[in-house]
């Protein structure tokens, strides 16, 4: 009889924590991690090739922007050799120059792609895209410029100039 | 005693009445308390909560409900329950890479969330709701989700034409193409590419111990250990012939019946004796060969490895084959022969009928059958001998059952169709409908094409399929191609959507379509959509190129664009044959709406000119990419004869829009007046270079091999 009510008891004290134990293990799994999907797209680190960096869709599809329009002058080996960075002058940054390029707000490089140096006052050998480019393969170059600065690139930058000044 | 039994028995049935009941109410709790701890309602409710630490929460938990959501779209056959966790798909200030999961924002592609689902592109179990069952394969659903990396694969089951938003995609159904899968695996909109050589007089050109070896390593690569190369060095393509594995036995009857095959016999050419007297007691022969073979621009086509620096390299085209050994595979007949006229030993040759002298064709074979060689080629190859009947007999069989008919003909052997497996709906397979034999690799379907792709005994012992070599990039991309290949579209009712690609011929009439034929144009230019990538798209030459400077070109072709390594051919073009493709080319290759003749030049001044000048130089700064005189960059095409080149029409409407007359011309689009146009073109005009290029041939010769001794 006492041993019964033993059993009982102890059923009635583990019974609950089934569920609640189902229930719990599926807690542990907070976050999916991305690396359970892989990478939508990788580009070689260009100080250390080495090493991969990975991309979205989105920069991906900056990346694709950037080697056929940009890569031309804003890098140092291109797809056909030779860069033309040095027939520039001033020379043209490279797209990974961190020191140059993080301190610029996201709206600032969209103007200057968009406009051309010289509508914001720099070289005018940098061409405005605006009408070649749409607005949202701008937006693409410039995620993919973040992902492969070096320093890493770190939101936000300083504002941007209106759009337009002259 | 009965009493007390029954006092005893209710004793005891109390207490069983009394467990039961708990025991029920606890049952009965198990399914709202499994409810409330539901995985989803957990993301439900954290999402809630980091909506809430955000500066946006009003906007984040505008269409916020407890509940599961769902998109539903019954005419897509689509229900898909992700939404339930990945609750902030679509709100844009979620896009940071910072923002934990499930709750980031899809990123903007083209097809949205609420028309399309997710389990159209991404795979997975759409009305499942919880995680590991959407995302991975159960026993109920084999279907996982798709890896980001080869997600471009689902945009190709209804996208079968070229979209540039997929360079994976493109790239592994080109390979499909190229390495000619088809040969063997029926696959949907794959091009099918042209079959590997004609082996009918192969005979006449390499020899039975050239077969073997080839057959055995088709092109071995330079290992880590530094084990030397057979007949190539490594490059980022592989090679399109891949490696079966033979026996000795196989590899001494393949080679036999092969080394027999001479369909058509060979007819030596006899080279001029005066010109061989002369030339072939000249020290720098073989070294003038190597001047004459460089200026031809063979490598435009054909790859050669070159050592620079310690290492070696492949330089070239990928149109043609390989050569840095070729002078060690064939004969020197043939080889000369071949020179000649390659369509007498291969009808449908990609190699153009060069304009050849006597002395070139000595030099240049003599090059190429002394320097492209390697002496160590057929060091491991035994004595073959010539062949018996009985090598013969198994030969001629080994020919068919190995699939060589596949891709190469012979003229007593018929193609065998359906070869290897039906492919065209490999991306849908289950796991479970995979053969992996006893190999460690993961059970999914992108592990298995890739296992199959690099080693096809490691998932089958008896696989007939050859051994390819891959890269890792070229490798996922043909897995890419391969996992697009889902039969139908996901649903049927994408079906309609499905844009098939569309098979487009440019066949020139007249005395042109013999000059077309004779040199290949199409093998690296396009018109119209026909034709190769490697050189400039010329559907609308005659409205960009004056009549003149097209002859001029093609009898002696000058660099445009000084970056290119692959360049035009000195062909040796007749003035006869520049003449009839220059008259062609300007005529009936327009533009439609471009007529060369619309802007009359003449009233352009010196004073337009000198306007254009300085909008040229420095409003616009466009020698940033162009190059005149000897300053400038080299992005753009060189601008020094654009006078005698473009037409004043061409020049107006390029500078208005680029795009609108090569939509892939990186070129900008600029904010040009109408007067700024007239201007700079009325600038570009004067721009001549005003030398003849050189019309006789020792002209050229004395400047190029100046060029190639300043190099």
């Amino acid at each position: 009889m006492k041993e019964n009510m033993r059993k009982a008891l102890l059923l009635l004290t583990v019974l609950p924590c089934v569920p609640a134990a189902s229930g719990c293990k599926k807690q542990a799994t907070v976050i999916y991690p991305d690396v359970a999907f892989g990478a939508y797209d990788t580009e070689p680190d260009w100080n250390d090739p080495s090493k991969q960096v990975k991309l979205g869709y989105r920069e991906s599809q900056g990346r694709h922007v950037f080697y056929v329009y940009c890569v031309w002058c804003h890098a140092d080996a291109t797809p056909a050799g030779p860069s033309n960075r040095s027939n520039l002058t001033p020379i043209a940054p490279l797209m990974n120059d961190g020191e140059k390029l993080n301190g610029e707000s996201d709206e600032y490089l969209q103007n200057i792609i968009t406009l051309g140096g010289s509508a914001l006052g720099k070289s005018e050998m940098m061409p405005p895209y605006g009408k070649t480019l749409s607005a949202e393969e701008i937006k693409d170059v410039i995620a993919f410029t973040r992902t492969i600065a070096q320093p890493v690139y770190q939101k936000p930058g300083r504002p941007g100039p209106p759009y337009g000044t002259k | 005693m009965p009493a007390e039994d029954t006092g005893k028995l209710s004793d005891k049935l109390r207490l069983t009445f009394a467990l039961t009941t708990v025991l029920c109410v606890l049952v009965l709790a198990i399914s709202p308390l499994k409810d409330f701890l539901a995985e989803w309602k957990h993301y439900k409710r954290s999402y809630s909560k980091f909506a809430q630490g955000r500066l946006d929460t009003k906007r984040l938990l505008a269409d916020y409900n407890p509940n599961i959501d769902q998109v539903w779209l019954p005419a897509m056959n689509v229900t898909d329950r992700c939404t339930t966790c990945h609750q902030g798909i679509t709100q844009p200030s979620l896009g940071e890479v910072s923002v934990p999961q499930p709750f980031r924002a899809h990123p903007p592609v083209p097809h949205n969330v609420r028309d399309w689902g997710c389990t159209i592109c991404h795979r997975g179990q759409g009305p499942a709701t919880e995680v590991s069952e959407a995302h991975e394969t159960t026993l109920a659903w084999e279907q996982p989700i798709l890896p980001a990396h080869f997600l471009q694969s689902s945009c190709g089951t209804c996208h079968q034409g070229d979209m540039k938003e997929t360079p994976q995609l493109m790239r592994g159904r080109e390979l499909l193409s190229r390495l000619n899968c088809q040969g063997c695996h029926k696959l949907n909109h794959v091009e099918r590419a042209g079959l590997g050589p004609d082996l009918s007089s192969v005979g006449n050109k390499v020899t039975r111990e050239w077969i073997y070896k080839w057959l055995k390593e088709p092109r071995t690569v330079l290992d880590k250990d530094g084990n030397t190369t057979t007949n190539g060095y490594e490059s980022g393509e592989e090679s399109r012939m891949p490696k079966f594995r033979l026996s000795e036995e196989e590899l001494k009857a393949l080679s036999a019946f092969l080394s027999l095959q001479k369909a058509t016999p060979l007819t030596p050419y006899k080279i001029n004796p005066a010109v061989l007297a002369v030339w072939s007691k000249k020290p720098d022969l073989i070294s003038q060969g190597e001047v004459r073979f460089r200026q031809m621009m063979c490598t435009t086509c054909h790859q050669l490895a070159v050592t620079r620096a310690g290492e070696t390299k492949l330089i070239g085209g990928n149109i043609g084959p390989e050569l840095t050994k070729v002078g060690s595979k064939v004969n020197e007949q043939w080889l000369i022969a071949w020179l000649r006229d390659p369509k007498d030993y291969l009808a449908h040759a990609n190699m153009p009928q060069y304009g050849w002298t006597d002395e070139d064709l000595y030099k240049v074979s003599q090059y190429i059958l002394n320097r492209l060689t390697d002496s160590d080629l057929l060091t491991n190859v035994p004595q073959l001998g010539s062949p018996t009947d009985q090598e013969l007999q198994t030969g001629k069989r080994l020919f068919t059952d190995k699939g060589c008919t596949s891709c190469h003909s012979l003229s007593e052997t018929s193609q065998q169709k359906d070869f290897g497996p039906d492919l065209t709906a490999l991306g849908r397979k289950n796991a479970s409908e995979l053969e992996f034999s006893k190999s460690k690799i993961d059970r999914n379907l992108v592990s298995y094409i890739q296992a199959k792709l690099q080693d096809p005994v490691s998932v089958n012992p008896a696989a007939r399929m050859p051994q390819y070599t891959w890269n890792q990039g070229d490798l996922d991309a043909v897995t890419t191609a391969l996992l697009s290949q889902t039969g139908d579209a996901p649903t049927s009712a994408l079906q309609h959507l499905v844009v098939p690609k569309k098979d487009v011929v440019f066949q020139p009439v007249g005395a042109f379509a013999r000059v077309f034929e004779r040199y290949k144009c199409y093998a690296c230019h396009r018109f119209n959509g026909y034709g190769g990538t490697l050189a400039p798209d010329l559907s609308y030459e005659g409205s960009r190129a004056q009549k003149k400077w097209i002859a001029d070109f093609l009898e002696n072709p000058q660099t445009i664009r000084p970056t290119l390594i692959l360049r035009m051919p000195q062909f040796n073009m007749s003035e006869k044959d520049a003449g009839v493709a220059a008259e062609y080319l300007s005529l009936a290759v327009q533009k439609a709406e471009l007529d060369p003749e619309s802007v009359d030049a003449r009233p352009f001044t010196s004073t337009m000119a000198a306007k254009g000048k300085e909008l040229y130089e420095v409003k616009y700064q466009c020698q940033s990419c162009h190059t005149i005189g000897a300053t400038g960059g080299y992005v753009g095409p060189n601008l020094n004869n654009a006078g005698n080149w473009l037409t004043p029409a061409w020049i107006e409407a390029w500078l208005r829009n680029p795009q609108a007359l090569q939509p892939d011309s990186i070129e900008p689009r600029r904010n040009f007046t109408d007067e700024e146009v007239r201007e700079l073109t009325a600038y570009l005009i004067t721009l001549r270079t005003g030398i003849k290029p050189p019309k006789t041939k020792s002209a050229a010769h004395s400047r190029l091999s100046a060029e190639g001794a300043g190099r």
